[in-house]
């Protein structure tokens, strides 16, 4: 157990939020956006970095209205809430020397350029490190800083696939299947937020920074759940089984009206589906003592039983199925369809989901809240996603005492 | 701050976690916390199910997954049904920095374990509480696995072809999400314990905790409405994005290759790779908005090239030439790959008995507290012995005592 002691210069302080205090120069792309978006959220003064023409983030969609312009990604509205954000060119010298000046000033800077770009502009670790002892730097690259693959491309897609998550997704007469949105990117970014955290925490202790390299692969690789521990304790690789996950026992089924989750994982699980079954007079032969033990959905009669609880299931509704999973106490729900999200009464119900009205009279938006409830916090959204160079006067100005003219020549 | 946390190459040193945590989720969240030094003490019992990663992990493969998520951590009994059993893990409570638990929401209450419970034994306490729905809401009491939150969160509805089944995430994606969000949680907590000496309860729901990596879902359809509600792309990207963008089959049984080309320069490096082959040319292939609006017919065209060559051909020279590609790697891939050697993402490290497990590591790398796992997971009850006479001060006879009144079993 760790003693603690309250720093003396701030008796009983309150932060509003954890990472209250703490810059961040948010350098990164879509491999981290939302690292840097973890961050501000949780309090940090996150400042994006663009480049004079606003970010290329900018340019994905979803947009406002389905068109295109400034201030309508709703891609970069979600990912940069709670950021600051600045303009400057880091490729020119004056750029790159007020970038070092803002670096200099912040705990952490966070990037995903390719393995030695920041070096190459003099921004690297080592450089900045020299003078900033304490300084936290996190780079995201595709596969991390040293090894065979470290110039090699990898969007998304391909960080999925390298790191093994994307062979297993699928059904086995599907090619091998992407999860739905980007997941690689996110892992990592996931993955660097822990890494950071930990620095910082390290920080407290010892005013020590460090340098941190994450790797989108190595990630996704150690998110998969089974492929490795399959693989290196059976010399088998696991195989896409669709929704089948865990050998039906843990399995989606067809119903009456979408796909609904029904999870046999006790025995009376298992008996609670099989009897409803049979009360229906669609269970075979599955009352048998043959079938008693839960695991048997597992076994050599798989396909046997698969089929009768198919057939089975499109009698009843998603709701049918859940209400009576829930009212025994088994861990059965629906497939949700999209436009079914929106209407959650339990995203609602813990104020996860949070309206912000517009200003203008555009419609409200609702943003999805943290991945976790700090109840020491309430966690507000703070301020919605800057527009490019928003904050060049109070940050590069104020901040970094830039004169004005400068200022005008960093960002034109 | 006290000295006992540097020096060592690990961030974590010097805190205790208390982890009553159990299968995936909550194992995988201690995990990374035991990597950077914190001492776990996972509470385990034999009245336990065996379940995933639990004592008595009965398969292969359950072996494996004991070993992952539970490397480096310590391991005692507690028969909590016990009132000694009971006393012990609150004894452990007042020496520990973080309680951990995943159980469903009426289990720490009842044995005066939750928060409010156990704050006036440790007014400084962080309390980790991961659970499928959180601990309040009107769904509060609802049972979840992981590939329920999948399926209630749009995960398992969106993930797939449009033209086939939904297939959702292979394994239990929510766990692994849900784990990385409450090592977040504590250590977030942990900086503001350091900062203001204050404590507090960590609600973590897999729900909400899922439902962050939605993107712009929920944005979208609040503000486009009806005309925005997200469906299944297969391997494409719903908005915008390149093509081709896709895993293509290759030479051999079921091997494949994700290639995805976004600009022009792209599309010529990765033309001029296969050969500048005629089709090509052909119009429907000449701009990138051209390319995503005959993404089909340009998907065969690709297959017909990558099925001559191995997965592993195409990845090189598509890399050689400045394309993203690369093997849609299968766990023996995985076990073999360069890069993951080279950077030492398995390891081989013994268990109690010496034999020697395989691990996944950390998957960043920390300058100044690399971190370090030098042990798989404990056995059963290995550490009853440090727990109770080293740190707890308990003498031969009260352990005696507490072993005949069961409360250890």
């Amino acid at each position: 157990m760790r003693r603690v002691t309250i720093p003396e210069t701030q008796p009983n302080a309150q932060p509003a939020l954890p990472l209250s205090g703490y810059r961040v120069v948010d350098l990164a792309g879509p491999m981290g956006v939302y690292c840097g978006k973890l961050m501000a959220d949780m309090g940090a003064d996150v400042i994006k970095v663009e480049p004079p023409g606003g970010d290329p983030m900018r340019e994905i969609g979803p947009f406002i209205d389905g068109r295109p312009g400034p201030g309508r990604s709703l891609y970069w509205l979600h990912f940069n809430t709670n950021k600051r954000s600045v303009t400057l060119d880091m490729r020119t010298p004056a750029g790159a020397a007020a970038l070092r000046k803002l670096a200099l000033a912040s705990d952490v800077v966070l990037e995903t350029g390719p393995p030695g770009y920041m070096d190459s502009l003099g921004l690297g670790y080592e450089s900045l490190a020299a003078e900033s002892t304490g300084l936290v730097y996190a780079s995201i690259t595709p596969f991390g800083q040293t090894g065979p693959y470290r110039d090699y491309k990898a969007s998304d897609l391909v960080g999925f696939a390298m790191g093994g998550y994307m062979y297993v997704t699928g059904w086995p007469d599907t090619p091998p299947t992407r999860l739905w949105g980007s997941q690689a990117y996110h892992t990592a970014s996931n993955r660097a937020y822990i890494a950071i955290l930990l620095a910082i925490y390290h920080r407290m202790a010892t005013g020590e920074g460090q340098y941190i390299d994450v790797s989108m692969q190595e990630a996704v690789a150690a998110t998969t759940e089974h492929v490795n521990t399959t693989y290196n304790y059976t010399g088998e690789s696991a195989v896409r089984c669709g929704f089948r996950h865990g050998g039906q026992f843990v399995a989606t089924w067809k119903c009456k009206d979408g796909y609904a989750s029904i999870t046999t994982n006790t025995r009376k699980a298992w008996d609670d589906l099989r009897a409803w079954m049979d009360r229906d007079g669609m269970s075979g032969d599955l009352m048998d003592k043959q079938y008693n033990d839960h695991f048997v959905l597992r076994g050599e009669h798989s396909a046997h039983i698969e089929e009768l609880i198919q057939a089975w299931a499109l009698r009843h509704t998603r709701q049918e199925i859940t209400d009576f999973g829930q009212s025994n106490h088994h861990p059965w729900g629906p497939a949700t369809t999209a436009d079914e999200i929106l209407q959650n009464e339990q995203l609602w119900g813990r104020e996860y989901l949070k309206t912000v009205e517009a200003a203008d009279g555009s419609p409200s938006m609702v943003y999805p809240g943290d991945p976790y409830r700090l109840t020491e916090f309430s966690q507000p959204m703070r301020r919605i996603a800057p527009a490019p160079g928003e904050h060049n006067a109070e940050v590069l100005g104020g901040v970094l005492g830039l004169a004005p003219a400068e200022l005008e020549r960093l960002s034109a | 701050m006290s000295g006992d946390a540097t020096q060592t190459g690990l961030a974590l040193k010097g805190i205790r976690v208390l982890d009553f945590t159990w299968i995936h989720a909550g194992p995988s969240a201690t995990r990374i916390l035991s990597d950077q030094g914190a001492e776990v003490i996972k509470v385990e019992s034999n009245n336990a199910l065996s379940v995933v990663g639990g004592p008595a992990s009965a398969t292969a493969r359950g072996l494996g997954q004991r070993h992952n998520w539970n490397a480096g951590k310590l391991s005692i009994s507690l028969n909590m049904k016990t009132p000694q059993g009971i006393d012990i893990a609150k004894r452990l409570v007042a020496v520990s920095d973080v309680v951990a638990e995943n159980f469903s929401g009426r289990v720490m209450p009842s044995w005066g374990l939750d928060y409010d419970s156990i704050r006036p034994i440790n007014p400084g306490i962080i309390m980790l509480s991961m659970s499928g729905l959180g601990r309040t809401g009107p769904w509060k009491d609802r049972v979840s696995y992981g590939q329920t939150l999948q399926a209630w969160s749009g995960f398992t509805e969106l993930t797939g072809f449009p033209d086939t089944d939904p297939s959702g995430p292979a394994s239990a994606y929510s766990d692994a999400v849900g784990g990385m969000a409450g090592a977040q949680a504590v250590l977030l907590a942990l900086i503001h314990r350091s900062r203001t000496g204050r404590g507090q309860w960590l609600d973590v729901s897999q729900f909400e905790s899922l439902s962050s990596l939605l993107e712009t879902l929920v944005l979208d359809m609040s503000v486009n409405g009806s005309a925005a509600v997200a469906t299944r792309t297969g391997n494409r990207l719903p908005h915008g994005g390149g093509a081709p963008h896709g895993a293509y089959r290759c030479r051999g049984k079921d091997r494949w290759v994700a290639i995805t080309v976004f600009t022009d320069e792209e599309w010529r490096a990765f033309v001029e790779v296969m050969g500048s082959p005629q089709w090509a040319e052909d119009q429907r292939f000449t701009t990138a908005d051209a390319r995503r609006q005959n993404a089909d017919a340009l998907d065969s065209f690709v297959e017909s090239w990558t099925v001559q060559h191995n997965a592993e051909e195409v990845m090189g020279l598509l890399q050689g030439a400045g394309v993203a590609a690369g093997v849609v790697q299968t766990g023996e891939d995985l076990s073999r790959d360069p890069q993951l050697k080279e950077r030492d993402f398995f390891r081989r490290v013994p268990d109690q008995q010496g034999q020697v497990r395989i691990i996944e590591s950390a998957p960043y790398k920390l300058s100044r507290t690399p971190g370090s796992v030098t042990r798989g997971a404990p056995a059963f009850a290995a550490d009853m012995t440090y727990v109770l006479r080293e740190l707890l001060g308990m003498s031969d006879d009260e352990v005696d005592e507490c072993a005949i009144a069961g409360a250890f079993d």
